[in-house]
Order: C-alpha cells, then structure tokens, then sequence
C-alpha cells in the first residue's frame, strides 16, 4: 500500500482546475442580435473577464434570416447544453426564434420543448459549422457543488 | 498492472467516503470525456477548413500574381510600381478571442470598409490594376482566416493532449486505485466477520466444555 500517493494529489488539483475552466467562458449575459449589430465591435463579457468577439459575417448571416422583431428577440450567444454521458445536446432558447434559425441551419424542422431543442452530435458538427462565434458550449454537471468539492 | 491502493483506515466510513469519491470520479471522467469529444470535433473541423483556406489561398496567390504580371506587362514595373505605392494603407484587425470548450481560441477579424478608395488615379490605370487590387484584398482576407484557423488548431491540439493525459489518468490510475481500495476494504471487513464468526465458535466450545 502507498502511502498520500503525490499523483493523486496532484491529479485531484488538475481535476479541480479542469471543472474551473469548463463554464467559466459563459457570457454574464446574453445579448440581442439587433443590439450586437448596431455595436462597433460586436462582443459579450465572460464570467472569467475575458471578451468573447462575434464575427460580423455570423451576425449578418443571422440577421438575414429573421425580421427585425425577432432580431431583437434572439438572444446571443446561443447556449449549447452538453449532459455528460449523453449523445443528446440541448440548446437553450427562451421563444421560438431559436428554433427557427436551427432549423433553418440545419435545413429541418426544430421543435421547442421545455425551453430547449434537442440536437446530436452530427447536427452540432453542422451548427458550429455555420456559427462559430455566436454558439457557446454550456457543460451541465449534475451537482456542480459536489463536483467543486472533489 | 497491479492497482495502487490508497492509504486510509479500514473503517465504514473511509469505504462510504472511497464510494462517494469513486462517484464522483466516474462522473467527472464522463465531463471529461464529453469535453475531449467536443474538443476533437472542432479540432477535425478546424483541420477541414485549413485544408480548405490553405488551397483556396494558392489559388488566388497564382491567380492575383499572373494578373499581376500582365499588368507589368501593360504597364510597365516602373509605372507600376509607382502606382502601388499610392495604394499603402494601415490595416486594422479587431483581434479578440472565443472558447471552445474550455480552449481559448483567437479571432481576427479585419476591418474596414472595401469600398475605401484604392489610392490610385482610375483614369491613368488599366482596368488590370483594379483586378489585382482586388485580388490582393481577397488573399489578405483569406491570410487573416487561415492565421486564425491555423493558430486554433495548433491551441487546440494542444488542449485535446492535455484532456486526453486527464482521461487516461482517471480511467487508469484514479478509478481503478479506487476500486482496488474499495474491494481491499470489502475482503478486511468480512476477514474481520469471519475472525469474528470462528472467535464466538471457540468461545462457545469453551462454554460448553466449562
């Protein structure tokens, strides 16, 4: 038997690190794409500080898609829910403007359930495709505090 | 391989402490491993459009030079290049960064209006001039986005390395130590049962005998 193996220590550390990082890229807050498209330079403040820049292309193309109204109702960046262990991802959406941008991106129909829009892997591949900058990754431990205490 | 085990009292709640940590390792090694997927994902996708940016931007790079020779040849290079000294301007990028995943990446973006003024005198120049400015404008942009591409690609392969050593740590040595432990302190308690069980039988043989 090893006695208070450093390795151990040292990877719990890392560990600790790696749930740190995971969602500290999430916006304070999310944006209207009407207001995104009236700014100079089009970006949010993170949680950790850091400015996350949208691409002006992926504004524009966005925008093309829906009416004004619904410009001011989509809000970004769009949020991507990653259950682990799971092939299914959710995007979070608060109307039907989400829904209508996704299925229009993904050239079929995207239905609204609970908030969320059920996507997998494949279709994710096709949405980053086409927005890279105004989708955020968004990893849902089940209990974060537990998760924190490791 | 032989698991290491971890150093802690054989008690119940040591192995109720093991078992939650055991939990939650599995648990994480799952986020983990759902990053690392996400992370390889983008890092394949990034690749593609490297392939992509890099074969486009050869083409326009020969496309613009042989415009550009026919206009040194129209021209001529002195006349020319007199001309294309006009045409120097500052260029301004918003340069920013975005997160995949945990993976800070960075993000160019060049600004500008494309419709500016070229520099040059339209009247005195062929229509030539006009192509390879444009074409010129067009690699710069393209320059710009394989800059980035690239730049992420080297950042992210980088991230996969690292998740992939955090992976391999917690599904060879993490859990399996841990489960070892767990099944050592399961074979003391019921070694401790069974000396227990054989000591009442001898105690119960004394009795009878007394």
């Amino acid at each position: 038997m090893l006695s208070e193996l450093p390795y151990q220590r040292m990877l719990q550390e890392c560990l600790r690190g790696e749930l740190r990082v995971l969602n500290a890229h999430l916006p304070c807050e999310q944006k209207p794409l009407s207001d995104l498209l009236g700014e100079e330079t089009a970006s949010v403040v993170c949680n950790d500080g850091s400015t996350h820049l949208f691409k002006r292309k992926e504004l524009e193309y966005l925008a093309s898609m829906i009416d004004t109204d619904e410009q001011e109702a989509l809000l970004l960046p769009m949020l991507i829910e990653v259950n682990p262990g799971q092939d299914e991802m959710a995007i979070m959406c608060r109307g039907e403007v989400e829904g209508k941008v996704i299925s229009k991106i993904l050239n079929m129909p995207a239905t609204v359930k609970q908030n969320r829009i059920i996507i997998y892997k494949p279709q994710l591949a096709l949405l980053r495709k086409s927005l890279k900058t105004t989708t955020q990754y968004l990893f849902a431990p089940k209990t974060s505090n537990e998760l924190s205490s490791f | 391989m032989p698991q290491q085990l971890i150093k802690v009292r054989p008690t119940k709640i040591e192995m109720i402490k093991l078992r939650r940590r055991l939990s939650l390792a599995s648990r994480i090694q799952k986020i983990v491993k759902d990053r690392l997927s996400i992370l390889v994902m983008e890092f394949l996708q990034i690749a593609k459009e490297t392939v992509e940016a890099k074969r486009k931007l050869l083409d326009e790079f020969s496309e613009a030079y042989r415009a550009l020779s026919i206009a040194a040849g129209y021209h001529g290079y002195i006349a020319l290049e007199k001309e294309l000294l006009a045409t120097e301007r500052d260029l301004e990028i918003v340069t920013g960064s975005r997160n995949i995943a945990g993976a800070r990446i960075p993000s160019f973006e060049l600004k500008g209006d494309e419709r500016a003024a070229k520099g040059y005198n339209i009247i005195d120049t062929s229509s030539w001039l006009d192509q390879i400015a444009q074409l010129s404008e067009k690699c710069l942009e393209d320059i710009i986005v394989l800059a980035e591409l690239q730049s992420s690609l080297e950042l992210l392969g980088r991230e996969i390395s690292r998740t992939k050593r955090i992976v391999n740590a917690l599904e060879y040595l993490t859990i399996p130590s841990l489960q070892a432990t767990i099944k050592f302190l399961y074979m003391k308690f019921e070694e401790k049962d069974r000396e227990e069980k054989s000591r009442l039988k001898r105690v119960k043989v004394l009795l009878e005998r007394g």
